[in-house]
């Protein structure tokens, strides 16, 4: 397996098959978005990829105490986002494995362990990842249950769209659109709706 | 239907235009279609190999269709981006084709493949086309027939095999087996204007040219026999006289006939001793008789025998058929029709009626008491013979001489045929030589009122055992009598406008919900449908022109017209 290039933003804290969850510093909130392609590193020495879905920061007493005060010193609001009790959480949607240098666009045998590191993959690992078989990736996003699945998929589609045609790949968005088609064209109003957040996307 | 040699076969040439997606026998097969809708159109002849199997059908209507309505209710190119747009109506607009299938050919295993050569052992005969009775699978890839698979059902065009048209997709040729035509009854059918004329003609000059049957032209308008010219273009149309001038005898009816400067063969007229009471009856709704006619005209056969109608005709009547005796009593003269009539029993009144009736017929210059020549055993001698024969009316256009005149000629000509037959069987003499009698305007001798009392119902009904049958030319189908109709084998239909003509054509026919809204749309002048007993399964084609080209192709070089310098070289210059 190569060296990892890429980004650690977090540390898991819970995992299953179909998703985990990753805790990180607000300081390291700058680096991950809604929709990028993330992965961790097992044991093994396999990875598990998947795709962010939902950034989320919960309060805690001390926030609370605050939130309520009059005025806060801005050194006071500093400190506390800084030094929080509680990690800003990033869920993630497992949309894969590598193993022995091999892509799988399925759920991995074994989910992530807690504190495995979560890193955020850069443009070629997105394009190698996404440009492999058929796109069948999609399939667990669309799978997605009380998500704005409409968003992810704009969000990931333009990320990996740009990457793809900065590799010089201007296939690959079409041929994306047309299996999202494909996977939806019995449900109409999720289509409809996906391709109207498709079509605004610029 | 030509037998098959398997290593012949055509290979696929054709891509691929659909696949199988359901349907069946009964309701069509439904194609799914992968090119655009418009490279296919309804009446297409398609190709599915499934298995051992090449089944052959007909694209019988095209349906769009969608994977849900509301994809199809909203212009998707005005909501989405247009490449989104372009994606989303590519997966869920598709257009499906219905597909009557007609034919299944065993062409079994891939030539070349191990178990090909066992397959080909195990066959008693070579397999040939045969009406379909099973369906292809799904997903079985459509393709358009190519040049080959047309040949492989419709046969390669030679001196007995007519190319009618080509399809109308990929003009391929498509043929008419002219040996198969010609032993059952035919019709052609199409409205005025829509080339049913030209189409004829065509026909004609084929089956002439193939010279498998003699053919008995009754030309009411003068039209085939000799050149004339196109009422649409003005544009010069041969004849088939000018065109076979040894193989065709043009007859001309009446001693004084002649068409345009081009004297006749011969001419033909007709004995009074060869009128019977029955070709009389024929004519009643035109010559107004009565029911009673029937029985005075039986009374006149019985007693005068071959000569009734002359005698009957030669009676008095009226004033000059009455004297005066010494007591001033008023008596019919002997050779009155009055005098007749009391002998007979008959009513005198009815008597004269029929007498008056009847001289209808003496203002016919072809019905003569003493022709001058046989021209009528000269007609049948001429058919016998293998020659053709093209009797224009030429001025005698009304409905009693054709109707007279065509009866009389074909009651003879059966006579002829079903002694000859018998003598064939008998051993006594030669097989007949086929004969098609062409009969236009056969509403008129065919409609449900006349088929029970003319010959020609007999004529498509039973005659094809003495090797007679009948070409029918018509414009109204719906006007000809059903059985007759029904016993009709090859049709060949121009357009035809009227909904009761499109059944007619089609009745006896399965698959009918299909063909009609073919037969529909053709377009005239341009387009037939061929169908029937006669061909081996139904299909649109574009017809060929009847120009300088079909007499080319037909005929050879010999026919080419000569520009001037080529006349000049023939003769020398």
């Amino acid at each position: 397996m190569n060296e990892i290039k890429t980004i650690p933003i977090g540390k898991l804290l819970r995992a299953d098959n179909r998703q985990f969850v990753a805790g990180c510093r607000v300081k390291e909130l700058e680096t991950p978005a809604l929709g990028a392609l993330v992965k961790v590193r097992l044991q093994d020495q396999s990875e598990v990829y998947g795709l962010i879905t939902r950034i989320s920061i919960s309060d805690d007493g001390l926030v609370r105490q605050l939130a309520s005060g009059m005025s806060i010193p801005p050194e006071y609001a500093a400190d506390n986002r800084h030094n929080r009790n509680l990690p800003v959480e990033i869920e993630v949607l497992t949309l894969g494995f590598a193993q022995d240098g091999k892509l799988y666009h399925q759920l991995p045998p074994r989910p992530p362990l807690s504190l495995d590191v979560l890193y955020l993959c850069d443009d070629a690992e997105l394009v190698r990842f996404t440009g492999h078989g058929k796109h069948a990736y999609l399939r667990h996003i669309l799978r997605l249950q009380e998500m704005p699945v409409e968003e992810i998929l704009v969000s990931h589609l333009t990320k990996a769209r740009q990457a793809h045609e900065a590799a010089g790949n201007h296939d690959w968005y079409p041929q994306a659109c047309e299996q999202l088609v494909i996977l939806l064209r019995e449900d109409y109003p999720r289509l409809t709706t996906v391709l109207d957040a498709l079509s605004a996307m610029d | 239907m030509t037998t098959q040699n398997p290593d012949n076969l055509s290979s696929n040439k054709n891509e691929p235009i659909g696949f199988i997606s359901g349907g069946g026998l009964e309701a069509n097969l439904q194609v799914r279609l992968t090119v655009p809708a418009q490279s296919v159109q309804s009446g297409a002849f398609v190709v599915m190999d499934s298995g051992y199997w090449r089944f052959y059908g007909l694209v019988t209507d095209l349906q769009l269709g969608a994977t849900d309505p509301q994809y199809a209710n909203q212009l998707n190119i005005h909501r989405f981006d247009p490449a989104l747009a372009s994606i989303l109506n590519k997966q869920t607009l598709f257009t499906n084709l219905a597909v009557m299938p007609a034919l299944m050919l065993e062409i079994g295993p891939e030539p070349g493949a191990p178990e090909y050569s066992q397959w080909r052992g195990a066959l008693s005969k070579e397999p040939t086309p045969m009406p379909v009775k099973t369906v292809p699978d799904h997903h079985t890839p459509v393709r358009l027939a190519d040049k080959g698979d047309i040949e492989d059902i419709f046969g390669k065009e030679s001196k007995t095999v007519f190319r009618v048209g080509e399809t109308r997709e990929q003009g391929h040729a498509v043929c008419l087996d002219l040996e198969k035509f010609v032993q059952r009854s035919s019709g052609i059918f199409g409205t005025t204007g829509s080339g049913k004329s030209f189409l004829a003609r065509m026909i004609l000059a084929g089956l002439i040219h193939a010279d498998k049957a003699s053919t008995l032209i009754f030309d009411m308008h003068n039209e085939y026999g000799i050149d004339s010219t196109s009422s649409d273009t003005g544009a010069a149309v041969p004849g088939l006289k000018g065109k076979f001038s040894s193989k065709v005898r043009l007859v001309g009816l009446g001693a004084d006939s002649s068409f345009h400067g081009r004297q006749p063969d011969f001419t033909l007229e007709i004995a009074h001793s060869d009128i019977t009471p029955d070709d009389v009856l024929l004519l009643a709704k035109t010559l107004n008789l009565t029911d009673a006619s029937g029985i005075l005209l039986d009374a006149l056969q019985t007693r005068y025998k071959e000569n009734w109608f002359s005698t009957f005709m030669d009676m008095k009547s009226g004033e000059g058929a009455v004297y005066t005796d010494e007591d001033g009593k008023q008596h019919p003269t002997e050779d009155s029709v009055a005098a007749w009539a009391n002998e007979v029993g008959a009513h005198v009144g009815s008597a004269e009626a029929l007498h008056r009736k009847l001289r209808a017929l003496l203002s016919r210059g072809y019905l003569v008491k003493e022709p001058a020549s046989k021209a009528l055993d000269q007609i049948i001698n001429n058919l016998q013979e293998g020659r053709h024969v093209v009797l224009s009316f030429g001025n005698y256009e009304k409905d009693i001489d054709y109707l007279l005149v065509t009866n009389l000629i074909t009651r003879k000509i059966r006579e002829a045929w079903e002694k000859a037959t018998a003598d064939f069987h008998s051993k006594k003499g030669d097989e007949p030589r086929p004969l098609v009698v062409v009969v236009e305007e056969a509403h008129k001798l065919l409609n449900r009122e006349m088929a029970s009392q003319t010959i020609f119902s007999t004529i498509a009904r039973e005659m094809r055992k003495y090797y007679v049958t009948l070409l029918i030319i018509d414009q109204r189908p719906s006007q000809i009598y059903d059985e007759v109709m029904s016993q009709l084998g090859t049709r060949i239909a121009a357009s035809l406008g009227d909904e009761d003509d499109i059944n007619a054509v089609l009745s006896g026919l399965p698959g009918r919900g299909g063909l009609r809204g073919m037969l529909a749309k053709l377009q005239p002048k341009e387009e037939v449908l061929m169908l029937g007993w006669g061909v081996p399964m139904p299909i649109p084609i574009r017809s060929r022109r009847y120009d300088q080209i079909f007499w080319d192709e037909l005929l050879g070089d010999s026919n080419k017209a000569k520009t001037k310098e080529d006349a000049l070289r023939i003769m020398g210059f």
